[in-house]
This record gives structure tokens, sequence and C-alpha cells, in this order.
């Protein structure tokens, strides 16, 4: 049973290779590892989560005695489910939905965040026999949650069995839909179309432009919580292959597309990159191992702190106030309150402010002045005031720096009375970190970075290693260049 | 409330019945800084010299332990030569009268501001009247002895009260005249743990128009009072009237003008319950207001007139600054 099956995935453009080329990334900020509990020896990619496990789609063999194959001879995709066991770690996968395809290849898909519907990738002509000369090309198709089964399989609406519309994804908020395709207004061999979601209705698909979109393909998009937008291209610049980059909208236009470093990209083709909502794991697809794809794990190294503190600012100034002449709230005096407040400085008034000029210990004492008599009541009353600064990890920083310009970070400033420090730790927000008491960043994209200073002492007494951690906002502007 | 009023009593009990901490009988007591009393004669009624009712009532407390006799001392009790103020030609005749036995305080008019009703009640222990006398003059005379017992016994005050009232006559002469309660009859030795106080104080200012001439009186505040009613006579507008307490540091009252009454209202702090309050009278820089006679009364919110110790219950107030200092946000 030959079938004449087009399948524009992944598996027919990665013989594109591209020269590769680093980018400023600092390595080892993730780790990867396949996953053997989903890999069949055969083609295992494209991982999404879906409630209780991991949908992904495959090709392998399920029955010995029966394989449907295209007309290149390739065993057809499905969809295959791993749910979760007690230890969060998923089980062995079974064919999901078959009803969804009959003698088709059904490919990667999406689900709603009520997961009550579900985008998929499938061929436009199913249970035919096709001739070799037959255009079977991939389109996106919807199907309800109904109880356990999947039904009420729909077409887009902007399916044009002329082209291929494939690799869906719907945004979190159900606000935006992804996907790729070869249909007319396309730049490159794929490009990437956005859809809104208008009162229930997609709007007519949208190119992202020539800063995502490339003469090569862009495949596999994919929008994370962070505003993230990840895809797989084989333009020119990556590892080689397809690699994975992302870009993010910043003042209504995309950014140029940033590549993700080794070790998730590789020299193979890496693709289908999908992160859990809200953190920086997830999983990916590559062939690094040359016997298929295979579904990698991902999960950053860098270290981060859920919970930091704000680096606070020193407080040099205060409010003096002679309670007791407060409570008279009517007072018409005959006084006058004169402070001294140990530095040198001098005010008048029952409340006065004064901000010293550092820490130290200041002796302030407040003087009555009879203005009836012009006698002066010496000392009526005096205070010791200890200032000192917070005890804090410091970064010392601009505010703001333009994308492009680099970014000097010192910690010399830091307050840690007794604290023999070991290390200074940056993270810079964007998935990079670097240590030392001063270093130094680029950030290439425009955005808010919450930058993390976590400083480590000296193993002490007992072998504990102290750890103190201050963040602050760096805001990167659009560099007009 | 009713326990705190418990604590106010016996803090003025303690305060009167311990003879080292409350120590004058001189009037003007020597923390007051005023020069003499004063009381005119009531021809014409003529109340612009500084004198609105002709009339002032002392009281004295003794200790209910001290047994022995004691006299009240006037300084310059006729009217006429050095100290006393003239008008026209000296025709002036003043009644000095002292007072013990029930009602002598407790009468309700006795605590009165003006002199009428009973405010002559109790029992008259002596009394003599005074017109120009050249052997008087600038000099003390002497009441007593007197015994004790025979005044009326306050429990509040742990005391034994007696009165003194100067009445005037006839005439329309200024009396100028100081008091001392004295253990003995040729000098002034004071009873330990004695005091005196009145409800309305009719006073001479400093001949000096030099600010640092400050006369004070000091109205003892009560338990329950929310706030308290001044009024003064025949000020002149001379100077300033601050008023000082622990917690408060020189709030300006109104001062009146010439044979005018002015009041003012104040509300009374939780730290001012059971000690005194400085009135503070400075005199005015420039222009001499020259013997100025001045007449001030307190009440509180139920309109009780409150007392002028000579000794200050709770001692001279001090204004003790309480400093606070905030980080600035």
């Amino acid at each position: 049973m030959r079938r004449h099956i087009t399948y524009t995935a992944v598996i027919f453009i990665i013989l594109l290779t591209f020269p590769a080329g680093l980018r400023g990334q600092a390595k080892g900020a993730f780790e990867v590892y396949r996953m053997p509990e989903l890999s069949s020896g055969s083609d295992d990619m494209a991982p999404v989560i879906m409630s209780d496990g991991i949908l992904f789609c495959s090709n392998r063999k399920v029955n010995p005695f029966l394989t449907k194959k295209n007309l290149e001879g390739i065993r057809l995709y499905g969809l295959y489910f791993a749910p979760f066991n007690e230890e969060g770690k998923p089980g062995k996968p079974v064919l999901f939905a078959p009803n969804l395809a009959k003698d088709a290849n059904i490919g990667p898909a999406s689900v709603t965040s009520d997961g009550n519907t579900l985008y998929f990738t499938r061929n436009y002509l199913e249970g035919k026999k096709l001739k070799k000369t037959d255009s079977n090309k991939l389109g996106i198709f919807t199907a309800k949650r109904n109880g356990s089964q999947w039904t009420d399989i729909q077409p887009f609406e902007y399916n044009d069995p002329a082209y291929n519309l494939s690799y869906p994804f719907v945004s979190a908020d159900g606000r935006y839909l992804f996907f790729s395709s070869d249909m007319p207004g396309t730049l490159g061999k794929y490009d990437i179309f956005m859809c809104e979601n208008a009162d229930g209705k997609w709007t007519k698909p949208v190119n992202l432009g020539n800063t995502v979109n490339s003469e090569a393909a862009e495949l596999y998009p994919f929008l994370h919580s962070s505003g993230r937008l990840y895809f797989a291209s084989d333009r020119p610049g990556g590892f080689g292959g397809l690699d994975i980059w992302y870009t993010r909208l910043a003042f209504g236009s995309w950014t140029r597309p940033v590549l993700l470093d080794e070790p998730i990209n590789s020299k193979a083709d890496d693709f289908a990159f999908y992160a859990v909502q809200g953190s920086y794991e997830g999983y990916f697809s590559s062939n690094r191992r040359k016997d298929g794809d295979d579904i990698y794990r991902f999960a950053t190294t860098i270290i981060r702190w859920s919970v930091c503190d704000t680096l606070k600012k020193n407080n040099y100034c205060y409010e003096f106030i002679d309670e007791n002449a407060l409570k008279n709230d009517t007072m018409d005096t005959k006084f006058r309150w004169e402070w001294t407040f140990g530095d040198g400085a001098k005010a008048d008034g029952v409340t006065s402010e004064h901000c010293y000029t550092g820490p130290g210990v200041y002796d302030i004492s407040l003087d009555i002045v009879n203005l009836i008599t012009g006698g002066i009541e010496k000392r009526q009353a005096s205070y010791q005031l200890e200032i000192t600064d917070v005890e804090q990890p410091v970064i010392s920083s601009p505010d703001m720096i333009k994308a492009g310009e680099a970014l000097v970070l010192n910690a010399a400033e830091t307050n840690l009375p007794g604290m023999d420090v070991a290390r200074y730790y940056w993270n810079f927000g964007d998935e990079t970190a670097s240590s030392g008491l001063e270093v130094s960043k680029v950030y290439t994209l425009p955005g808010k970075y919450n930058i993390q200073l976590i400083v480590s002492s000296k193993p002490g007494a007992g072998g504990v290693v102290r750890e103190v951690c201050v963040c602050k906002d760096i805001e990167v502007t659009a560099n007009g260049n | 409330m009713r326990e705190t009023r418990f604590i106010h009593i016996f803090i003025l009990i303690l305060l009167l019945a311990f003879p080292f901490r409350v120590n004058s009988q001189e009037v003007p007591g020597p923390d007051e800084n005023i020069p003499f009393l004063i009381t005119f004669g009531p021809e014409g009624r003529v109340t612009s010299w500084g004198d609105d009712d002709f009339s002032q009532t002392f009281f004295f407390t003794i200790p209910k332990d001290y047994k022995d006799p004691f006299y009240i001392r006037i300084y310059d009790a006729d009217i006429g030569g050095k100290t006393d103020e003239l008008n026209n030609f000296w025709d002036t005749r003043m009644q000095y009268s002292v007072y013990g036995g029930k009602g002598c305080y407790t009468d309700p008019d006795a605590k009165g501001i003006n002199p009428t009703g009973n405010y002559k009640s109790g029992t008259l222990l002596a009394t003599r009247t005074f017109g120009m006398d050249n052997k008087l003059d600038e000099r003390w005379f002497t009441f007593g002895p007197f015994n004790p017992a025979d005044g009326e016994y306050y429990p509040k005050f742990s005391s034994n009260v007696f009165k003194i009232i100067c009445d005037g006559i006839s005439g329309d002469d200024g009396n100028l005249y100081k008091y001392f309660l004295s253990r003995r009859p040729d000098a002034n030795v004071p009873i330990q743990g004695a005091n005196a106080f009145t409800y309305e104080y009719t006073f001479r200012m400093w001949n000096n128009n030099d600010t640092s001439f400050v006369s004070h009186i000091y109205p003892y505040i009560d338990s329950g009072c929310i706030y308290i009613k001044q009024r003064n006579f025949d000020w002149d507008n001379d100077g300033d009237f601050v008023v000082v307490s622990v917690e408060r540091k020189g709030q300006s009252l109104p001062l009146s003008g010439e044979d005018q009454w002015t009041e003012s209202r104040m509300p009374i702090l939780d730290a001012e319950i059971g000690k005194s309050l400085d009135f503070r009278f400075y005199k005015k820089k420039g222009d001499l207001v020259k013997n100025n006679n001045v007449v001030i009364s307190v009440e509180n919110q139920y309109g009780e007139n409150l007392q002028f110790f000579s000794a200050p219950i709770g001692g001279v107030p001090v204004y003790k600054p309480r400093i606070k200092v905030i980080p600035k946000k």
C-alpha cells in the first residue's frame, strides 16, 4: 500500500546545512539528556506537556505484522502519549487518539491551556490510496476533547491543500496561534505565521516578517511565558542543520533572532523546543545521535534564586521630631526648636530633616530658644544616632543601557561584615551568568532584565557556606543604530 | 477613670502631707516671682486700676500632724507709704479677717472667685482693719497665735485649712501686701508641709520693661480635667502669656487690655493631669506699663475653679522634649 505522502517536516529539511557560528551566550547554561523512556529507535520528536503526560509524535513500529509507510518508504508518523508516573517521569508511550488520522501522517500538536482543544498537523488526505503524482500536503486540524475521546475533527479555516500549514502552537492565553507554512506570502522555504483570536475566530494569518523569517525554513514556533518565541531554523549563522532560535516582541516589532547555545543546539538538527511555562526547563528534539530523532530534556544549570532581596538603598536622611511638641496641634508658641545634628549642621523647627553624607555615630541635641527673652535653653534633649550601611551585596551599575553596549557591574561596595567572600556570582536575567568582583555584560535585546548578585562565603565551621542574594532591574533600550 | 482619680488624690495627699516636698507659706511664693498681692478700696467701684472685686481670699493648709501654734503675718498691711498705690490721697481702709472651723473652706461660696454669698464662711478667728499707718509701712504685722485644730480639717489635703480675706472697706487706693504663714510671731519661719492657694489671683506685675522679669502662677490640674478656661482682667496687653508643662512648651494665650476681660480655652494633655501648669507672664519690652495690677482665674470644663498653689503641686513643671528620629523613605 503505497501512498504518496508529502510530509514536509523537519526530516526533509535537515539535509540543508549552513555554516555555523558561535554567539555570545555563556556556555553551560543548560544541561541536557536524552529521554530513553520516550525513545524507540525510530524518530521521536516534538513533545508537549498535556495535563498528566507528554504528547509527542513518532514513526515507531507498533505492529510487527503491519507497517504503513509513505511513498518514500518511511513509516507514518503518529501521536503518542506517555503519562507521568508517581515520580513525575513519563511512563510507557501509547498511541494517542487513533481516530485523528487514518493512514496519514499526524504530527506536532498543541493543546489549549484548558486541555479541551487539540491543534495538530496532519495530511490533508487520509484513508486513500495515492498515486505518486498526487499531492498530499500538511494542514492544521483541531479536535475537541469528549471525555477520554477526541472528536469533532475540523480543518483550520485557512488550510489550503495546495500549501503546507503545520506545527501549530496556541499561546497559553489562547490569543495567538503560530504555525509554519509555505503559503503565499512566504519569504523563504517555510515561514512562521501568526493569527489572532478575534471573538472566537482566527484572523487572517500574518507573516512575522523578514526579521524572524529568512530565506531558509522557520519551523516549530513556541511562545514561552517569558515572551520569547522559540523556533527552529536552518538559516545561516547556526551550529549546523536546524538550530533553535528565539525572538520576542519589543516596541511592536520582533527582535533579531538569538541563537541558543550549546548544548541545546549542536551541529545536528535541533528543533521542536518546548519549555515548561514559567520556568527554564523542558524538551527539544535532536538527531545528534545519528540514529534518528530523539527527545531530549533540558534544565538550566544557571543559579537563580527564586526569592532574592531587592537591592536596598543606603539611607542617610532622617526626620527629627520633638514628639511632645507635636501633641499640641494648635500650638502657637513663643519658642524655637534648634537642632544640632552632630555633623556641624543645624536646623530649626519642631520637626526637621537632615541628610548625612555617610554612616557614623552622630550626637543630636535640641536647644530651645525663648523668642520673648532671647534666652537659649541648651541641650533640652539629646539623641545618639548610629547610621550603618545596609548589610547586603551591592550591585553598582547604571540603571539603563542601550542594547549592544557593555554594561559593567561591580560588587566592590558589598557590605557583609564578617563574611569571607569566596565568590561573586552574577545571573544576568537572560539565562546567562558570570562570576567575579566586576563583570561586563552585553545585552542584545531591549527589555527589562533582573540581575541577581549571589555572594558566597568560604566554608566556615562545619563546612557551612553562607550565601546572600540581591537583585536589581536593568532597563535595556533599543540601540538606534 | 475612678481609679485614676484616686491615684491623683493620693498623690496630692502625699504632696500635701510630706513636709519635705512642699514648703512654702510665703504668698506670693518664691517660684511665682510676683512682687505683691494687691487689693483696692471699693469707692466708686473703679476696676480700671486692676482689681475687679476689691477683695482677695487665700487659704493656708497646715498638715494635720502639726500641732504647735502658728501665725499669719502680713507685710505692709497698711495703706499708704512707699509700697501702696496712691489715688489722690490716702483714704483707704482695708480689713483682714482670718477664718477657721467648719465651712471656712468647704462652703461653696468660699471657693468662688467673687466676694458674694457666704464667702466669709467659717469661724472668724481674728480680724483687723487698717488705714494709713506709718508704723506698719514695709513692716510685718502678725495675726495669732492660732491653734491648728481651729482650722477646717480637709481629708483630701490631710490638712487643716484656714482662710484669710482682705476686703477693701473704703477709699480707692491700692493696697500692696504679702502674707507669710509662720511658726513664730516675730520672724518668718515656715511650717514644713504647709502651703497656700487661691482661686482668683490679683497681683502687681513688676515695674519693669524687661522681658526677663517673668511672673508665674501654677494652676493644679486635677483628674478628669479635659480642658481649662482661663480668664484674665486688665492686663493692659503687657507682654506675653505663655503656658509651659511637662509636655507643652510655650503655648501662647491671650492677654486682656485695659479694664477688660479676656478668656480662652485650652485642652489638657494626659501627661498634665495630676501636675501643675506653669502660667508665665513676661513683661512687655519697650514702653513701660507701670503699676500694672492684674487678675486671673481658671476653671475646668465643669465650671469648677482651679487652685493656684504658691508652692506648685508636683514642683515647677519642666518641659522635656522627646526626640524621635525617623528614617526618610
